[in-house]
């Protein structure tokens, strides 16, 4: 027990150690507010937090999971991009190589495609609750229409991700999606009131989507900048909108009566 | 195999069936909490939390955090391992694969397209729920409720978002799913699915019904009453009825808020209105409006 | 206020616990899976190396055992102890000092050739440096410097061929001494080479990598991984039998012709090249692939997606004989094929079928095509009696206005001119194409009918227009014109009218009756549903064809079925890889696999059976020739195959190159329209395999045989040629074949006032001959004539020619008959088949003898005395 505690010592002891972690923890109130405003990614949390933000059956864990759920996404994302064109002649044979011949290319791909279905499953969920609980009343009424583009954009990131594999599930999935842009009163070719501005399947809302008439190389591209640039960028930014209202709302809500 | 076997293994509709089992298991939970708060509230007790204090971030709350991720690790990397995801044939814009489905989560609006024109299924109506969801704080006044599951404080408010949620939302979505097959045709999970058969269904106008063709002018008329009257009528009844029963409410509300909501509402309504009308009466448009590209309801 | 609930944090440290151990486990699976689950070809790799290494090693043993037997071990004792002999005289002293003082000044030399080299590069360096600035500053500094290190530079060079001289032979002097050791080391090497190389083999397999092997061709972007699996698909040996293991079969006709890493596996076999992950998958024999593997004769159908022609195909024997099955039932006609474009009818013209046939007949053919005679060609179209009638009403009313049956039973015929018909019947072989009662019809390709109840069928007075002249009729028939006269033509049709009955005949309409126009007009829209002038050509179908505008404007009406652009069938021209989704397979989605070949063969199998209203006539194949036909449809793809794989037919390359294809002018085409030569025999790559190549006859027959011939043709080929040969070469007609006899010679030529015979002959004197083959065999002077011939003959025993050629009554069978080849071919023609048989034949037999040239000559001149003397 002697020789443990030496090498312990040994351990942390040292410049480096206490380069990375400042100081020891002793189970204090002082150290464990430290714990917390000491590190860069526990710091969202505030140092003491409201005791139903720690009881499963009130929060249900959903906020978070979803947001796990992104960076799970991100990361597999990220990794997958690196063996991926998002041209017309190698996007479904880069998929097709990634099961078969890139390592570890089949769990990344499974992790990525079900960590998107599970996100939208669980970010219906995570809305759900809060209105349930009624954690949009003041003062977090805000929140809940940050939330609401949240939600929005999950649909939009999963949507647009569809595409990619350039297989015929993606390919008409995204055409009888993106059909219906054709609708859209005033700016949709087939949509009411399309005439009053000239409107034709060559400068519809459907056009500016897929960057032509049809799903073709230029949606390809698109949907993949969309996919992996463009909506993550916006979601980020908006995920920082909310946890940063979560806090200034008060943290996660609490009987008012 | 089965044929519903066959359709709930398909790798993209296991996601529905473990979505199907996460809802449900959380809608009983929120409730059953619900319910148990409403208990403490009759008897004039705190309800579930009222009184809680505040607890250190570090550890209990990061505990629970990791411990969570942890379990999403595990379940997704199991359902990983088990199921591969789907990579059909390539791309090839000549042949249409007959059904035709969007992504899942959109199923509930393509089946709206059964019953409404695109511009309404794929336009308007998803565009009114973002702008319905984006209201909610704002249009409920109700002061009850905030940070507690209860159903009694907030009957009304509970009862419409679950309709919306659970059936013009999640169980469109099971139905384009597990349920519509070639031809976006009606299949019951024990039906074989088959390319061939057709379905003639002689669906009219409503006006037609009585005799009137619902493109003429005098069809016109009768088309825009109808819709307008519901609108307009399920727009007043309610200030009519709250004007005699709760003049309160009315002042509390205000009239722009009273307008959305009841507009928001009508057209929410609207929905499974139209939906019985196809089904049952096999009504394809109530009104039309055949100018300006067509403009059908 | 903090309040940690002690028990609740202890039991999430469990779960926490348990969570992490769970996920620790399922990345390990992970992990395994993704090294071993997904990676099956690794354990075959292994398993094949270590079946190769057992082979290898197995080799080295009886290798080394063979190397004691024949007492290696001995001889390289005795070598070894010369070889220690040897060292020991090098490294006694004496010679050890004397190596020393050798080697010293070599050394020395050496140091200085280094010490040479490196001032050269020196003066070099300082050369390009000046020559830089003089062409940049045109000085003359630095021309004077530029000479003066060119001067250096020379003066260096010199110095070091001085050097090198003096080294040659310090070296030469110093190899003296360790020569005899290097020579015994030498042979040691040698004698243990063959098993060090055996062990090296071992070592070098021993070391090979397990990885994805993988044939990338890189213009189509496709990859193929087969090979990680199939390991051994192109090894110089067989390792094992075990799949998949085995080398390719008959490698050397496909892989020595198709290198696997430059044409990988699947643009033949299919299947999913880039899958490694399961069996199942890289045979794309799963969802979501279209393109399951071929594999044994079928994968023969992928011969089409490059070569333009695979007639004589090495390799390609089974589709070929498959792809006759298109011509034979003429798919051409209704569907669009590539490479079909200028096939003509399969059906004979209809346009005065009226006068040919008896109407109960055409009623009962159209009803029931077989039922006539088995082997009909013409398929069922499910007509009912009244439809039948229709069409044949319509049919009728193109050269007449009744239904009229002629009934030769009750006639008399003239018994002599029957006889002198039965004689001209097997005189001029009808049944060597014609099959009666059973009989005859050797030369299948030409699908001649069975005449055995044709009496019952035809009218007199047409079959003697016909036999006079069929082109009359039927322009572009096979039947040829033989030159009978009208005398013999009588004979032939009373002999074959009477002969050929048909006792079940039923004869409606001895009594013509007037045609009804409601039918007539019935028929026509029957034939315009069904498209019979897909096959026939008929009258009054003109509307029926889209003609497209820029034809009309040129005055073309009426496009014939092989030339109009759009056919009353689907195209299908890539039917063999049209995405199965878009294959309609009605109501037997179900009971059927859903899969092209399926989907192919149960059409062909039963035309109408995947939903009510298809047009389609069964064409009761057997199942054989379903699943050969599947095969050769399943090949017309439009699979991306790179250009430079792509083996165009000569047709196509003349086509590209501007070159006309030949064409036959002159008299003589007008007698080839007549006899059509090229319904057996070929000529200029126009024609059928059934005789003897014509190309070069001129060269190589004598003018006088050939008229004798033609006057009389008898076999010249043994019976053992005609009988299908075992192995890669078209089967052929068990029979003794004969050519018939046309009677050329007397008549003249249409519009001229030459025998035929001299056309044929000049003909083939003008245009059938080649620069290869010299008129005689070179003489030889300084020996005598006799002698000569006796030489000749004596090589003739010799080399066993008897054992295959037959002379008088004595030698084999499997060589022609030589007994009058004197006569028969020219000596030049002799000399040329002497040196080099498979030239004019590359399918010949005959060896290979590496005849000199002299040994030629007297061979030739010996055979060209044996000669038969005309009775």
């Amino acid at each position: 027990m002697k020789n443990l505690t030496d090498i312990t010592d040994k351990v942390k002891k040292n410049l480096i150690w206490k380069s990375i972690f400042r100081r020891d923890y002793r189970n204090t109130v002082r150290d464990r507010a430290m714990a917390v405003f000491g590190n860069v990614f526990l710091h969202l949390h505030p140092v003491q937090v409201r005791e139903s933000a720690v009881k499963l059956r009130f929060t249900w864990g959903m906020g978070g999971i979803t947001f796990f759920a992104f960076i799970i996404l991100v990361i597999t994302g990220v990794v997958l991009m690196f063996y991926y064109h998002p041209s017309v002649d190698q996007a479904y044979t880069d998929i097709k190589d990634l099961e078969f011949q890139v390592p570890y290319g089949v769990i990344l791909r499974n992790l990525h495609r079900w960590g998107a279905h599970f996100m939208v499953i669980v970010v219906m969920i995570h809305m759900f609750r809060v209105f349930m609980t009624g954690s949009y009343k003041a003062p977090r009424q805000f929140n809940w229409g940050i939330g609401v583009f949240l939600l929005v954009l999950t649909f939009l990131l999963s949507f647009t991700g569809y595409l990619t594999p350039w297989d015929q599930l993606g390919f008409w999935a995204i055409t009888v999606g993106t059909n219906m842009g054709a609708a859209t009163p005033l700016l949709g070719y087939q949509g009411p009131f399309s005439e009053l501005l000239h409107i034709t399947p060559y400068n519809d809302v459907r056009f500016a989507l897929l960057g032509g008439a049809q799903v073709a190389g230029n949606a390809l591209l698109r949907s993949y900048i969309w996919h992996c640039v463009a909506i993550p960028l916006v979601a980020t930014i908006l995920m920082l909108v909310h946890f940063w209202r979560v806090r200034k709302d008060g943290g996660i809500s609490k009987p008012q009566k | 195999m089965n044929p519903f076997i066959e359709i709930i293994t398909q790798p993209d509709n296991i996601a529905i069936v473990i979505m199907i089992f996460m809802v449900s298991f959380f809608m009983v939970w929120a409730f059953q909490q619900a319910f148990q708060n409403d208990r403490l509230i009759a008897s004039g007790l705190p309800v579930e939390g009222e009184n809680d204090g505040f607890v250190d971030t570090f550890k209990p709350l990061v505990r629970i955090e990791l411990i969570i991720a942890l379990v999403v690790m595990v379940g997704l990397t199991i359902w990983s391992i088990a199921v591969d995801a789907p990579l059909e044939e390539i791309a090839n814009p000549t042949i249409t694969p007959n059904p035709a489905k969007a992504p899942w989560y959109f199923l509930g609006l393509q089946e709206l397209l059964v019953y409404f024109d695109p511009w309404l299924a794929g336009v308007v109506l998803p565009s009114l729920i973002v702008v319905g969801l984006l209201a909610i704080p704002y249009i409920d006044i109700n002061p009850k409720g905030n940070g507690y599951y209860t159903f009694s404080e907030r009957k009304y408010a509970i009862i419409i978002f679950s309709f919306g949620f659970f059936v013009l939302w999640l169980l469109l979505i099971v139905i384009g799913v597990f349920f519509r097959g070639p031809g976006w045709l009606w299949y019951w999970p024990w039906q074989e699915w088959d390319h061939a058969r057709v379905v003639y269904e002689p669906t009219k106008d409503l006006t037609s019904i009585i005799g009137i063709d619902s493109r003429s002018i005098p069809g016109i008329i009768i088309g825009g009453i109808v819709v307008l009257s519901y609108l307009v009528g399920g727009m007043v009844a309610p200030y009519l009825y709250w004007k005699k029963n709760n003049p309160e409410l009315l002042k509390q509300l205000g009239m722009v808020r009273y307008i959305t909501i009841t507009f928001l509402f009508v057209t929410m309504m609207a929905i499974p209105i139209k939906m019985i009308l196809r089904l049952v009466f096999l009504v394809k448009y109530v009104w039309i409006i055949p100018w300006f590209g067509g403009i059908n309801f | 206020m903090a309040n940690e609930n002690k028990n609740n944090s202890s039991y999430r440290v469990y779960l926490f616990v348990f969570f992490s151990v769970l996920l620790l486990a399922l990345s390990a699976w992970v992990v395994w899976d993704d090294e071993f689950g997904l990676r099956p070809w690794k354990k075959y790799q292994q398993e094949y190396k270590s079946l190769k290494h057992d082979k290898l090693e197995k080799d080295y043993k009886r290798a080394v055992v063979e190397f004691q037997r024949a007492g290696g071990h001995r001889k390289l004792a005795d070598l070894e102890a010369k070889l220690k002999k040897a060292e020991d005289v090098f490294n006694s002293k004496e010679t050890q000092e004397k190596y020393a003082r050798v080697n010293k000044q070599l050394t020395d030399i050496h140091e200085q050739v280094v010490q040479n080299q490196k001032e050269l590069r020196d003066l070099r360096g300082q050369f390009l440096e000046s020559e830089y600035y003089f062409t940049k500053t045109q000085k003359q500094e630095y021309k004077a410097k530029m000479d003066g290190l060119q001067r250096k530079i020379d003066v260096n060079l010199l110095r070091g061929t001085e050097l090198q001289k003096k080294e040659e032979p310090l070296k030469l002097s110093l190899s003296e001494f360790t020569s005899a050791k290097a020579a015994i080391l030498a042979e040691i090497e040698n004698m243990k080479n063959g098993l060090e190389e055996k062990k090296e083999r071992i070592a070098n397999n021993d070391k090979v990598p397990v990885d994805i092997k993988q044939i990338h061709i890189k213009d189509v972007d496709r990859a193929d991984r087969c090979q990680s699996c199939h390991i051994g698909i192109d090894g110089k040996s067989q390792v094992s039998l075990k799949q998949p293991f085995t080398r390719h079969p008959a490698s050397f006709v496909y892989l020595d012709h198709h290198d696997p890493s430059k044409f990988g596996c699947t643009f033949c076999h299919r299947g999913q090249g880039r899958a490694t992950t399961s069996a199942e998958k890289a045979h794309g024999k799963v969802k979501h692939w279209d393109e399951p593997m071929l594999d044994g004769d079928m994968t023969q159908t992928s011969c089409l997606n490059c070569h333009g022609d695979i007639k004589g195909l090495r390799g390609a024997e089974t589709i070929m004989k498959s792809t006759e099955l298109i011509k034979k039932y003429g798919c051409y006609s209704c569907h669009k094929i590539p490479g079909y474009e200028t096939v003509g009818d399969v059906g004979p013209v209809l346009t005065e079928v009226g006068t040919k046939v008896n109407y109960s007949w055409a009623v009962s053919w159209l009803l029931d095509p077989k039922k006539y005679f088995s082997t009909a060609r013409m398929p069922k179209f499910f007509f009912t009696q009244d439809q039948a009638e229709s069409i044949a009403d319509y049919l009728f009313s193109m050269s007449g206005t009744t239904r009229h049956d002629a009934d030769y039973t009750k006639a008399t015929p003239n018994d002599k001119l029957v006889e002198q018909g039965k004689a001209l019947w097997a005189q001029a072989r009808c049944n060597l194409c014609h099959t009666t009662g059973g009989r005859g019809g050797n030369h299948i390709k030409v699908y001649a009918p069975d005449l055995s109840k044709v009496g019952s069928k035809v009218n007199k007075e047409w079959m003697f227009r016909w036999i006079k002249n069929p082109n009359a009729y039927f322009p572009g028939t096979k039947m040829p014109r033989f030159r009978f006269t009208d005398e013999e033509i009588r004979g032939l049709v009373e002999y074959i009218v009477k002969e050929y009955q048909d006792d079940e005949a039923e004869m409606k309409y001895v009594q013509p009756v007037e045609i009804k126009a409601a039918s007539i007009k019935k028929g026509k829209e029957l034939i315009q549903q069904y498209g019979c002038y897909g096959c026939h050509k008929l009258q009054g179908m003109e509307e029926m064809v889209q003609v497209a505008p820029s034809l009309k404007q040129q005055g073309v009406t009426f496009l014939r079925s092989n030339e109009m652009r759009e056919k009353i069938g689907t195209e299908l021209s890539s039917i063999g890889s049209k995405p199965v989704d878009m294959l309609d397979f009605g109501k037997l989605k179900k009971s059927i696999p859903n899969d092209r070949l399926s989907y192919i063969k149960q059409k062909l199998r039963d035309p109408r059976s995947y939903r009510l209203g298809l047009r389609m006539p069964d064409f009761r194949l057997a199942e054989s020739e379903v699943n050969e036909l599947a095969s050769v449809l399943y090949g017309f793809t439009d699979a991306n195959v790179p250009t430079r794989f792509l083996v165009p037919s000569r047709q196509e390359l003349d086509r590209m190159a501007g070159v006309p294809s030949y064409k036959f002018t002159g008299d003589f085409a007008k007698v080839i329209a007549d006899v059509k030569c090229t319904n057996c025999h070929a000529i200029r790559g126009i024609g059928a395999d059934y005789a003897p190549d014509l190309s070069v006859a001129g060269s190589k027959l004598q003018e006088s045989w050939i008229r004798s011939f033609l006057a009389n043709p008898d076999v010249i080929r043994p019976l053992l040629q005609q009988m299908p040969k075992l192995g890669l070469s078209q089967g052929k007609p068990v029979a003794k074949v004969t050519m018939p006899r046309f009677n050329l010679g007397k008549q003249n030529v249409e519009d001229t006032n030459r025998s035929d015979v001299d056309v044929v002959i000049n003909f083939f004197q003008q245009e059938l001959v080649t620069s290869d083959i010299p008129k005689e065999v070179p003489k030889i002077t300084t020996v005598d004539m006799t002698e000569q011939i006796s030489k000749g003959k004596q090589l003739y025993d010799e080399k066993g020619c008897r054992a295959c050629h037959q002379v008088g009554m004595d030698g084999g069978a499997l060589g022609p008959n030589l007994s009058n080849v004197g006569n028969r071919l020219n000596s030049g023609f002799i000399f040329k088949h002497l040196e080099n048989a498979r030239k004019f034949k590359p399918d010949i037999v005959e060896p290979d003898y590496g005849f000199s040239e002299r040994e030629r000559i007297y061979l030739t001149n010996f055979l060209m005395t044996l000669k038969l003397t005309a009775k």
